[in-house]
């Protein structure tokens, strides 16, 4: 399936700030099942780019004059298919069992060890996975607002909803504590529905047998499709969010996006995600 | 317990040759002599402004390091062996280091279990396929030995993320050569004062590849670090600047230094500040101290930071038990240098005698430090065991024990007068082009009685350390 894709970002400051850095992992990865026809990245500043640790295209952004704003454009064509078990597995640089440990934002409480105990099964396959996926999504209602982009995965359980981004930690969090290699994945969603966003998070959970990861859409239910555009992927939220960033000066921070994605020339009406992103404001000097 | 080995005596009272000389000179001393040496030296270590801040304690007060005035001293050919056995050990860490983040051939060959190293979070996976200069990942080691049994020698751990302490080697001989003069006259002590030079040639010579006179600075997390002193201390001796994070810069993979003069480049980042810390675009996100898009830079190769990244994976505990395998895998050599023999609670049959045996073993978290979070069985109370039971029982993964070793002691003066008390030593082995180490290293010593733990935050002491040459 052919993906349009324009995504903005636009971050606008009280003051002007003095230093900015940010590292944009706006590219959508090369890798069985989709590929990059073209794509574009506009950002003010200077530029470097980088494959990183888990082999996602990674931009490093340097403004060092005072700015007001940086204004971020991506845009692109994406071509993807479905991954079959014929298709050559992904393996990248990392062995899977990095995905093993958890992360500050995917440690399982009690409260998730005995629901991961319950539900999740130690050599699972896509069926028992599917399973794990459904009763999380009948844990945790989706509301947007429901949590912040901080919280953990404990947390947001324990509230018994959340967002995409929720949902995922709390997958990759059951996977673990059993044993079994989970990785998060941040990307678009083509979806009919105009009020569903299309920034969306999902998980990766490798299976045993056939030996690969195996994509799943915790939120709406269903494994990885060539709907999904994956941008990158990591340990958690923090590996592969969007936009990190660091400043210096710039007072209090507004932040708006805009996606669109649409399938097959079809232009479909623009959602506006909620604001989410990790930035943060260094002591003003 | 057995018999303690004493460094000073053998069999109780007859002194060993190397101490002979300074038992002649301390009996040849008035006592009164002696005592004002000892506020001399209070006044020295003041002066210096060598401080050591508790972690843990509330009152966050700065508290001075004990120096004792009673040198350890080592023969010349126990130093040949240690130097021996310190090389072999730290270029197989550094070898194994290599290994980990390329081709995983120590894991591929089962001589280490994979996920022994993968599933654990000391293991960075940015540094996976990363190539560092000369293959060296831990510039800096400090390997802390202790003497057990008749006196032989034990790597107790290695450290080899941002190794401390080296600030008191160097002071406790300045102390030592002002205050009591005449004893360097009746021994032939080796120096250690050129360890700086030694330092910033290793630095300089792990810079990227092409640079030809390297910048070098030290990264410090700031003046609330309880080893700030030593950082302003090293910096000042080797003659380069001491930063904060923000005085450095990222742009376009190149790190810079904001000077008066503008911007300027910076090749080597001796950094003294934890892996989470250094970039929080990378690792804590909350972290302040260190630079954004450090790693960024680290990883095209246009910066080096020393140690490297991910050393952790080395020198946690966990990990410590399979070092002679790697001197084996890596060297093809046997151990010079013994590891103390360790249970691994990761296994079912070594959690099972452990359990059995608390009240005999230490038992040490694999990712505490600073002799926290650890069990000494022998000196616990019985509901400390089962305190730390219960623990052990819910994670096993995260504790090591080893049999309670009884450390040698060296006289040492206290309160009562001249006491034997527990020491190690912990030598620094530099890596770079070359692997090199002045002779000696920083003897700690537990100055409550009986006391095993030696390390600073717990109540220990520094002496100096005497390599005598041949």
């Amino acid at each position: 399936m052919l993906l349009h894709i324009r995504h903005e970002t636009l971050y606008r400051y009280d003051r002007p700030a003095k230093h900015s850095v940010q590292s944009l992992r706006l590219t959508p990865r090369t890798e069985t099942g989709q590929r990059v026809l073209a794509w574009n990245l506009t950002a003010p500043g200077r530029q470097s780019q980088q494959i990183d640790a888990h082999g996602n295209l990674m931009h490093l952004l340097t403004l060092d004059e005072p700015h007001e704003e940086i204004h971020i454009t991506v845009a692109g064509a994406v071509e993807t298919e479905e991954v079959t078990d014929s298709a050559p597995a992904d393996r990248g640089r990392l062995s899977p069992l990095v995905y093993v440990p958890d992360t500050e934002l995917t440690h399982a409480d009690e409260a998730l060890l005995e629901f991961a105990a319950r539900h999740g099964v130690k050599q699972p396959g896509r069926n028992e996975v599917m399973r794990l996926a459904h009763a999380i999504r009948d844990s945790m209602d989706y509301v947007s607002g429901a949590t912040e982009v901080s919280d953990t995965a404990a947390r947001a359980f324990s509230l018994g909803r959340g967002v995409c981004q929720d949902h995922a930690h709390v997958m990759i969090a059951c996977c673990r504590a059993l044993g079994v290699p989970a990785r998060y994945v941040s990307g678009y969603l083509l979806t009919g529905r105009d009020d569903h966003i299309a920034s969306h998070a999902w998980v990766d959970v490798w299976l045993a047998e056939p030996e690969r990861w195996f994509a799943i859409d915790v939120t709406n239910g269903v494994p990885g499709s060539v709907q999904h555009c994956r941008l990158a992927v990591g340990r958690d939220y923090l590996d592969a969010c969007p936009v990190r960033g660091v400043r210096r000066g710039g007072g209090a921070e507004t932040m708006s996006a805009k996606v669109e994605v649409s399938g097959d020339g079809l232009q479909r009406r623009p959602a506006t995600p909620r604001p989410r992103l990790l930035q943060q404001h260094a002591a003003q000097q | 317990m057995n018999e303690i080995f004493n460094e000073m005596y053998a069999d109780g009272d007859t002194v060993r040759t190397h101490y002979s000389p300074y038992s002649d000179w301390l009996a040849a001393t008035a006592p009164d002599r002696i005592r004002e040496k000892l506020v001399e030296a209070d006044a020295l270590f003041r002066r210096a402004g060598i401080t050591f801040a508790v972690y843990g304690d509330e009152t966050g007060t700065e508290r001075l390091i004990p120096f004792d005035i009673v040198p350890r001293i080592i023969p010349a050919a126990e130093w040949e062996f240690l130097q021996r056995g310190l090389r072999q050990r730290v270029t197989a860490l550094n070898a194994f280091l290599h290994d980990v983040y390329h081709d995983q051939e120590i894991l591929r060959a089962g001589r280490i279990p994979a996920e022994q190293v993968l599933c654990n979070v000391q293991y960075r996976p940015e540094m996976q396929g990363i190539d560092v200069p000369m293959d060296v990942y831990a510039h800096i080691a400090g390997i802390d030995l202790v003497r057990a049994g008749a006196g032989e020698y034990y790597v107790l751990e290695d450290n080899l993320r941002v190794p401390s302490g080296v600030s008191y080697m160097l002071e406790d001989r300045k102390a030592m050569m002002r205050l009591f003069p005449e004893l360097f006259a009746r021994y032939n002590v080796a120096p250690v004062e050129h360890y700086p030079d030694l330092l910033l040639e290793t630095l300089r010579s792990v810079a990227p590849a092409g640079v030809r006179d390297p910048t070098v600075v030290l990264l410090t997390p700031g003046a609330h670090n309880s080893a700030y002193f030593e950082h302003a201390f090293l910096a000042q001796q080797m003659g380069i600047e001491l930063v904060e994070g923000q005085d450095l810069f990222v742009d376009d993979e190149i790190v810079y230094m904001r000077t008066t003069q503008g911007p300027r480049r910076v090749d080597v980042i001796y950094r003294r500040i934890d892996d989470d810390f250094i970039d929080p675009l990378a690792f804590r996100p909350d972290s302040m101290l260190g630079v954004p898009g450090l790693l960024t830079a680290y990883r095209a190769g246009r910066v080096t930071i020393s140690n490297a990244v991910g050393t952790g994976i080395a020198d946690d505990k966990s990990t410590y038990p399979y070092v002679p395998e790697m001197i084996r895998f890596y060297l093809g050599e046997e151990p010079v240098l013994a590891n103390v023999p360790t249970w691994i609670l990761r296994r079912p049959e070594d959690l099972a005698y452990v359990l059995g045996h608390l009240d005999e073993l230490v038992v040490k978290e694999v990712h505490g430090a600073g002799g926290y979070g650890m069990l000494i069985g022998p000196r616990a109370s019985r509901a400390e065991i089962e305190e730390f039971r219960t623990r052990i029982v819910a994670d096993p993964a995260r504790y090591i024990a080893q049999p309670t070793l009884a450390l040698s002691s060296c006289p040492t003066f206290v309160d009562s007068g001249l006491a034997p008390r527990h020491v190690d030593l912990r030598p620094f082995v530099l890596s770079g082009r070359d692997v090199v180490m002045v002779p000696g290293g920083l003897t700690r010593v537990a100055l409550r009685e009986g006391s095993l733990v030696v390390n600073s935050s717990q109540g220990g002491g520094t002496k100096d350390t005497w390599i005598l040459a041949c």
